[in-house]
């Protein structure tokens, strides 16, 4: 499975999103606000979840804001720090 | 929103990090001193090590010593009950004889939290009932009634970071309705693990020691204490005259019904609990001497804070004492409630510690130095997770 | 003294879902418990518990709006609609609405999902969402956010005295007049942790409760959620909380009177009802109905809410033999007002006095 795919799954079991499939989820929808309507709450969840699936850490919301903005962002992020 | 009739505080404890008894807190308070570390009683194992403001073994007074059987929460709360009652001039025994209350706020205290319990629980071993039966007595307004031999009602409030403020306006009222003679009121918390883990998975948490309305800032630090007021009925003041530090005149709340975890962005609650909490002293800003604000150091919190008092109370001088006690949570508010009302009985407030550089974001800024504070009242807000905002009112008694 | 007219009332527990279901119930034999799973060492032990179904939520919120709500909110908010439907206050504004909860324990399966998540994981992976549900505030966060009551908020957490501590300072809101209607609850879960600390506690003990064996120990641990709509009028569509109080068992306080009592099978707590209430008085308990939870008197608020506005309580089943001179008071002509008592095994009551008009 591509991160992309494996976040997407992440995505709606972890954050129990049961409305949807995540096939559902375009890769470049905005995650907060607009889009999938996620919040600051479960910006701190993903930040949990990435480290545990991925080994990627998101040090700070500095780091986390532009990273979480969509499925493309977030993948393109773990890919760089695992190569680092 | 309708007047509330004043009701006399006549003793406060305070144990914290910043001191054993309340006038050893003003003292560092006014000194500037703080030494947020990592915690001494347990360890996390987070890569970074978060400073805590913790209350260290010596600063408990012999009369209450650690007792395996005792939580460290009801500890915290019996010790500063003890002072507050002494500061007020009552001898336990005679309390006997009277309808006494007690109100407490608490997160900690009233969770049943025991990591070792529970990893041994679910690792498949069958651990003992110790630590459920501390649980059991542990419930810190209970431990309070039970170690004093008091009768009346008994009270846990567990409104997150907001306890302590509503339990002391919760008290008041049940003074004016007659439920008691006398309310021990205010908030306790222990500084534990878990708490930690949990806000520090929030990315709420500063490493450095926090900046309360800094622009730098960038969390919380937690700590633990407790803070406890006598509040009494008119009938015992009447028999004994003289002897309240401070009036509760105001008390105001209300939920931003927003986010489990986020304030109202707009201070929505925060607000409508200013505006009942000055109706009810018929108080407007140029009354204020000052506030002491939430000011946790979160990015969010100080944010809607300095809007809010910026709009409501402009030009009141305000500052955050938490840059000298960490985040108590639920002893927050108890604590605070005390340091309101010592600071308006010396008419003096200490510069608000840790912050340096002013937030371009942030219209209000607290103070950076000793700042005298005359005036009759002074006010002392609180907001908690879940949206609950709780605002005090206090004036000067005659003590002072 | 300023008395709460109840307006609406949510139910839910082992016996079912709303006031309709509870009636109903308590008319005949209460429900057999469920079979709670609890893991002990390696075995699973099966803890008869009468347990709660949060399924109809689904009549008021939709998945996405309970995504992240755990068991415990989604019964406080089932309460919640129940009576807010009950009451067909649904569509009323809710600004000006206080709401108040009761918990003995708190949402302890969330405490307990926290911890997993640090135990098992590591630190670093705490769940953030686990701890903020883990609050016990949450449920009152839950409701006032869909519900969108931005008046003031109370949870309180007093073991077997939650319920009446509570409502103490709930009457006091609306006397004072700071809000018009408080939407007041109690809640309490089971899990798996109290049913490991049940078996230690109560080896070998069972159910069903025998309410009025007052030397035995009969308890069955129950969960649920009992929420009432309380508002100021003079008209009640149930009745009114004329009375609460809290406070130290003193021998022979109180006799005479019609008594709901919270004896739910503890014997540690049983003792308490007899020094209480001596004399002669007209005596039920429904605890069989719902379990024993420290918040159980809620439930009984609720059948007393029933009482009065029928004029009649429910039978209780064989109580051949009540203790001292105490008479059943089910199924007969109801002498008001009904009084709840729940007693602790810490010497403390509470009592809520429920009366037509």
């Amino acid at each position: 499975m591509s991160i992309k795919e494996s976040l997407k799954q992440i995505l709606v079991e972890e954050l129990n999103l049961e409305d949807m499939t995540p096939e559902e989820i375009e890769d470049d929808a905005p995650l907060f606000g607009e889009g999938l309507g996620l919040d600051s709450l479960d910006a701190v969840e993903l930040v949990v979840l990435v480290q545990k699936h991925f080994g990627v850490e998101i040090k700070d919301m500095d780091e986390g804001r532009p990273a979480l903005q969509s499925i493309n962002t977030l993948a393109a992020f773990i890919e760089a720090k695992r190569v680092a | 929103m309708s007047r509330q009739r004043p009701v006399a505080v006549t003793g406060a404890g305070c144990l914290c990090a910043a001191g054993p008894d309340l006038d050893a807190c003003l003292a560092t308070l006014f000194a500037g001193r703080r030494s947020p570390q990592p915690p001494q009683r347990f360890s996390t194992g987070h890569p970074v090590r978060y400073p805590v403001f913790e209350v260290p073994e010596e600063f408990f007074p012999d009369s209450v010593p650690a007792d395996p059987e005792l939580l460290r929460t009801a500890r915290l709360a019996i010790a500063a009950s003890a002072e507050a009652l002494a500061d007020a001039g009552w001898q336990p025994a005679l309390l006997r004889e009277l309808r006494v209350g007690v109100i407490v706020g608490t997160t900690v205290g009233s969770a049943m939290n025991n990591e070792d319990f529970y990893r041994d629980y679910r690792s498949g071993g069958r651990p003992g009932m110790a630590p459920i039966r501390r649980f059991l007595r542990g419930n810190p307004a209970a431990a309070v009634a039970r170690y004093f031999d008091l009768s009346g009602p008994v009270q846990t409030v567990v409104n997150a970071c907001s306890s302590g403020t509503d339990a002391v306006g919760i008290a008041a009222q049940w003074l004016r309705d007659g439920l008691c003679d006398l309310v021990l009121a205010g908030g306790a918390d222990e500084l534990c693990r878990t708490t930690c883990n949990g806000f520090t998975s929030l990315m709420i948490t500063d490493s450095e020691p926090v900046r309360p309305f800094d622009r730098n800032r960038r969390g919380l630090n937690l700590g633990e204490g407790a803070g406890i007021l006598v509040l009494e009925s008119d009938e015992l003041i009447g028999q004994r005259p003289g002897r309240s530090r401070a009036s509760v005149v105001g008390y105001g709340g209300a939920c931003d019904a927003h986010h489990l975890t986020a304030p109202h962005p707009d201070g929505a609650g925060l607000k409508r609990a200013l505006r009942e909490a000055l109706a009810a002293c018929g108080g407007s800003a140029a009354d204020i001497a000052f506030v002491n604000a939430h000011g946790t150091g979160t990015p969010d919190n100080d944010r809607v804070e300095s809007r809010t008092l910026a709009e409501v109370l402009p030009g009141v001088p305000f500052l955050s004492t938490k840059g000298f006690t960490g985040h108590t949570l639920g002893a927050a508010g108890g604590i605070e409630a005390a340091l309101t009302l010592a600071c308006l009985e010396l008419g003096r407030i200490p510069a608000s510690i840790g912050f340096a550089e002013a937030d371009p974001e942030l219209p209000a800024t607290p103070v950076r130095e000793m700042t005298t504070t005359p005036g009759r009242l002074a006010l002392s807000q609180s907001l908690a997770f879940g949206g609950n905002n709780a605002v005090i009112v206090f004036e000067k008694g005659e003590r002072s | 003294m300023t008395r709460l007219a109840i307006q609406g009332m949510g139910v839910l527990g082992g016996f079912g879902c709303g006031v309709v279901e509870l009636q109903a119930r308590l008319a005949g034999r209460a429900a057999d418990p469920t079979e709670l799973v609890v893991p002990v060492a390696g075995e699973e032990l099966l803890l008869a518990a009468h347990q709660a179904d949060t399924t109809s939520l689904e009549r008021f919120l939709t998945k996405r709006q309970t995504r992240r709500i755990d068991h415990f909110s989604r019964m406080a908010l089932l309460g919640a609609y129940l009576a807010l439907e009950d009451a067909g206050a649904l569509e009323a504004p809710r600004d000006r609405m206080g709401v108040v909860i009761a918990t003995g324990y708190g949402p302890t399966r969330t405490t307990f999902s926290f911890l997993d998540s640090v135990l098992g994981d590591g630190d670093a992976f705490a769940s953030p969402t686990h701890f903020s549900n883990s609050v016990h505030n949450a449920a009152a966060a839950h409701v006032a956010i869909q519900l969108q009551a931005a008046g003031p908020s109370l949870t309180v957490s007093q073991f077997e005295m939650s319920v009446a501590s509570a409502l103490l300072t709930a009457r006091q809101w609306l006397a004072a007049g700071r809000v018009d209607s408080i939407l007041f609850g109690a809640v309490d879960e089971v899990c798996a942790v109290l049913g490991y600390c049940w078996e230690s506690y109560f080896p070998g003990s069972g159910g069903p409760i025998e309410p009025f064996a007052l030397d035995r120990q009969t308890a069955v641990p129950g969960e649920g959620a009992a929420f009432f709509l309380l508002t100021r009028e003079k008209e009640a569509r149930y009745g009114h909380i004329s009375k609460v109080d809290q406070g130290r068992v003193r021998k022979g306080s109180f006799s005479g009177g019609t008594w709901l009592l919270n004896a739910d099978g503890h014997r540690a707590c049983s003792a308490s009802y007899p020094d209480l209430l001596t004399g002669s008085a007209a005596v039920a308990a429904c605890t069989p109905h719902f379990g024993s939870l420290p918040v159980g008197q809620a439930f009984d608020l609720a059948v007393a809410a029933l009482a009065v506005r029928d004029g009649r309580l429910p039978v209780i089943s064989g109580p051949d033999d009540l203790p001292g001179d105490w008479r059943p008071a089910g199924g007969q002509a109801l002498e008001e007002p009904v009084t709840c008592l729940k007693c602790d095994g810490d010497g403390r009551f509470g009592l809520i006095e429920v009366e037509r008009s």
